[in-house]
């Protein structure tokens, strides 16, 4: 890699119900240098959040076995206002990005383009798709 | 001999002969200055009674009948009783009819003539009285006689013309009653066909008309079923018919679709019901109604129903794809990678499986969607419940053992048959078991029962129970499992539905139980 990107996270909670591919992102964001915990549902992750150390970027599903995506955000937004979000879900259409209130995530629709996350997380990305919520609908109300 | 007239009758009856004549004459010379006095005097006492008085219209017919008395009591005693006689009496009796004199008071009126004449006969002959009160006696009884006849005959000619008016009365409501009948067939919204004993067509009203495009003089006396191509899909229709002709007092509802003049079918629902009396000689009258607009539409909104469904389906479906292609399309990045590195060969073997493993699931997810959207009816058969239960048991239990579940089977004491698709019902069986299963807990038991009208089966587990009491279980694509696709309970709870039965589930933490009813006989099919 040429120069040094300003690297912005490191650390990464995912949080999924599909297990067996997010250890699949897990093993690749690994390898390039991440440190990666992996939960599958919404239970799991709000107790992971209410300790520390705080993981600075929290990649989630929207839909997620016990409670949802959107409560997990708001809860770690809480936790640390400059916690980054970014939402990789199968229903990129199901909510506005105003839904997850303060957390105002990137939103990158499943099958994940793991190059477009990788540029997001090393916020190399390109302006038009980094701006949060730049893929939800109703993307300019935050 | 010459034949004798009811006046001579009567005379002969009363013995009143020539004698009588001249005594009479003899009492008239008597009575004749009296009579004025006795008219006044009988008018006098007609005053005192309301409806005796009624029936006159002022004084001055009152004095006018005075004086008409007076000459009938001069009359009764001139001694001469001829037919002539007989006819002025009659006259005067019609009279007293016209009027509308009232029997009793012509009656108790003679009494009173009677009495005042008698007291002159008995007042100037004293002694010597008794032939001339035998006379008048005789003659004041057929003056009665004559007049009650004119009454009798009075009597015959109303109670001839009340008939009269009677017949005329009831052909007028029969005519009546006819029409109403007439319009209710004909202007009834209904298909109505009358039919003799052998099934012919003898009435065939407006709306009959309308549906088939027969008009009636074409159907006339043709049998019914044979005319119309009468078809219920059971091809005995016509011995049911024959029977319900022969046995005349049933009534029966049939489902049965007409072809029309033109050859197009409608479906129409028929009430069968025979008549008791054999008018016209109809037997049975059909009455139908054409149901083939509202089956077009309720066939219609079913379809749309369906299509609802399938199209909220299938963009659940367009979501669920997106995991497995996630999965697939990670691990393909991280073999491109490896690939690359030329890394460890047994690391890439894995990844390929998982991707293999992914496009299952997605091939597995679309098999259950089409399973969802286009399911084939139940094939209804006779089902054992105790085997259908053992069966679906049978299938688990390795993986019950596995997972270290206690499986229990409870069958009923004695085994019902019932009407159910055994692969379908066996696969929400195995769905239900597969999930108690999974659930979590150490205990998984299916029992099944006998209802009145239904048979239970119910599945529970120990487990930790569902997330909520609103969770949306049979939903498509609502899965609380890891892998799951969150189509089997919406497939179970389609299928439990299909067979006319209902799917229910109570939980809470340590007790999930599926609750299953199904009918024991399914009518009229699928």
């Amino acid at each position: 890699m040429s120069g040094t990107p300003p690297v912005r996270s490191r650390n990464l909670l995912l949080l999924d119900g599909d297990l067996r591919s997010t250890n699949g992102l897990a093993r690749l964001l690994r390898e390039d240098g991440f440190s990666v915990e992996v939960l599958c549902d919404g239970a799991s992750a709000i107790s992971r959040l209410s300790r520390e150390p705080l993981p600075d970027t929290l990649v989630t599903e929207i839909i997620v076995p016990i409670t949802d995506g959107v409560a997990v955000a708001r809860f770690a937004t809480e936790k640390r206002p400059d916690m980054r979000v970014i939402v990789v879900t199968r229903y990129p259409n199901l909510l506005g990005a105003s839904s997850f209130g303060d957390a105002c995530p990137a939103v990158l629709s499943k099958p994940l383009d793991y190059a477009q996350l990788l540029e997001l997380l090393e916020g190399t990305l390109a302006p038009a798709i980094a701006r949060p919520g730049a893929l939800l609908p109703g993307a300019g109300e935050c | 001999m010459p034949t004798e007239t009811r006046f001579q009758e009567i005379k002969r009856y009363v013995r009143l002969d020539e004698r009588d004549g001249e005594l009479m004459r003899a009492f008239g010379d008597l009575a004749r200055p009296e009579l004025p006095r006795i008219a006044r005097e009988f008018y006098d006492r007609i005053r005192e009674h309301e409806d005796a008085h009624a029936v006159f219209t002022g004084e001055e017919q009152i004095q006018r009948l005075q004086r008409s008395l007076v000459v009938w009591m001069t009359r009764i005693c001139s001694g001469t009783y001829d037919e002539a006689y007989h006819e002025q009496t009659s006259v005067i009796g019609r009279v007293h009819v016209r009027i509308g004199l009232p029997q009793r008071y012509m009656l108790t009126a003679m009494a009173l003539i009677r009495i005042a004449l008698l007291r002159i006969a008995d007042q100037a002959l004293a002694a010597d009285a008794g032939p001339t009160r035998e006379a008048l006696v005789r003659i004041l009884d057929i003056e009665l006689a004559v007049m009650l006849e004119a009454y009798q005959d009075s009597y015959v000619e109303r109670i001839e013309q009340a008939a009269k008016q009677e017949r005329r009365d009831l052909g007028e409501a029969l005519a009546q009653a006819e029409h109403r009948y007439v319009s209710a067939v004909e202007l009834a919204g209904v298909i109505i066909i009358g039919l003799d004993r052998e099934g012919k067509i003898q009435l065939f009203n407006r709306e009959a008309e309308r549906v088939t495009g027969f008009a009636r003089d074409e159907v006339w006396a043709k049998p019914f079923a044979e005319v119309l191509a009468l078809d219920d899909g059971s091809g005995s229709l016509p011995e049911q018919l024959a029977s319900l002709l022969a046995a005349g007092t049933q009534t029966r509802e049939l489902e049965a679709c007409v072809r029309t003049r033109a050859g197009k079918l409608r479906d129409v629902t028929w009430s069968m019901s025979c008549a008791q009396e054999k008018a016209e000689g109809v037997v049975l009258l059909a009455t139908g109604r054409d149901v083939t607009d509202e089956k077009a539409k309720e066939e219609r909104s079913r379809q749309n129903e369906r299509l609802a469904a399938i199209g909220t389906l299938a963009a659940g479906l367009a979501h669920e794809i997106r995991n497995p292609l996630n999965g697939a399309q990670l691990h393909v990045s991280f073999l491109r990678r490896a690939i690359q590195r030329q890394s460890d060969p047994q690391e890439m073997l894995e990844a390929t499986n998982v991707v293999g493993d992914e496009i299952t699931r997605l091939a597995n997810l679309v098999t259950e969607f089409l399973d969802f959207a286009r399911p084939r009816p139940p094939d209804f058969k006779p089902t054992s419940l105790t085997k259908s239960m053992e069966h679906a048991c049978g299938l688990v239990e390795a993986s019950a053992k596995t997972a270290g579940i206690e499986l229990t089977c409870d069958v009923p004491s004695s085994d019902v048959d019932f009407p159910a698709d055994s692969a379908k019902l066996t696969q929400v069986l195995l769905n239900l078991l597969n999930n108690a299963i999974e659930a979590g807990g150490k205990v998984v038991c299916i029992r099944g029962r006998r209802g009145p009208r239904q048979v239970f089966i119910d599945v529970e587990d120990d487990g930790p129970g569902l997330p909520g009491v609103d969770a949306p279980i049979f939903d498509a694509f609502y899965s609380t499992k890891e892998g799951g696709t969150g189509l089997g309970l919406a497939i179970s709870h389609r299928i439990i539905t299909d067979h006319r039965g209902t799917i229910d589930v109570s939980s809470r933490p340590g007790r999930t139980s599926f609750h299953i009813a199904l009918p024991l006989e399914q009518n009229g099919g699928a």
